[in-house]
């Protein structure tokens, strides 16, 4: 009973996952695509937690730390570092700059 | 009474995994980076919360309690100072934003 309950868990979560995979395939600017890979990453983290649940083990809880604090730092370097880089109003402004100059 | 226990960590599991679905079809339905941010903030935090409360309440692990409570305050803290950070940065770049009437 149990194991079938956390089967419908992991099934949940697969397709947030796949929902995660499809907006960080298409995402339309790259700020979209760091939202959805920091999604992708708490969805790892979730199923990291139902793994430990059902092998009934404590020794995933330094991972989901790690992990949940990789994905937010991986996320914040990508916001600051396009903090300085991303051109104002997003890629389609710069290529239509690009376009208008020669 | 551990049985009962066992089956109420993994009812809060679901709902939990079930709130991490409906914020994950917030990112994929949602117009622009503002509004999947917000559900990105809201929805997530709650769902990552709920289900290590889960984890939390499940007898054969409750050893590690200590540490579920941390990983819960950490996602606490973590998540919606992301979602903002996102959000400002697209804030400041004005990245096009849907304006309905």
């Amino acid at each position: 009973m149990i194991e079938l309950l956390l089967q419908i868990a992991f099934a949940i979560l697969a397709a947030a996952l796949l929902l995660g995979f499809y907006r960080l395939a298409k995402g339309p600017t790259v700020v979209d695509r760091i939202l959805a890979f920091d999604a992708v990453v708490l969805c790892a983290v979730a199923m990291t937690a139902l793994l430990s649940r059902w092998w009934q083990s404590v020794f995933y809880m330094e991972l989901i730390l790690i992990v949940s604090t990789l994905g937010f730092f991986g996320a914040v370097a990508f916001v600051l570092f396009l903090q300085r880089s991303l051109p104002y109003g997003g890629e389609e402004a710069e290529e239509a700059d690009k376009e208008d100059k020669p | 009474m551990n049985l009962q226990m066992e089956h109420v960590s993994v009812g809060v599991m679901i709902l939990g995994a079930l709130l991490v679905l409906v914020a994950m079809i917030g990112i994929v339905r949602f117009p622009d980076v503002f509004c999947r941010a917000h559900a990105l903030g809201k929805g997530l935090t709650l769902g990552l919360m709920v289900l290590l409360f889960g984890l939390w309440l499940d007898p054969a692990t409750e050893v590690s309690g200590l540490k579920v409570i941390a990983a819960i305050f950490f996602q606490f803290v973590t998540l919606p100072v992301a979602s903002h950070l996102i959000a400002r940065l697209s804030y400041e770049k004005n990245l096009p934003r849907v304006r309905r009437r």
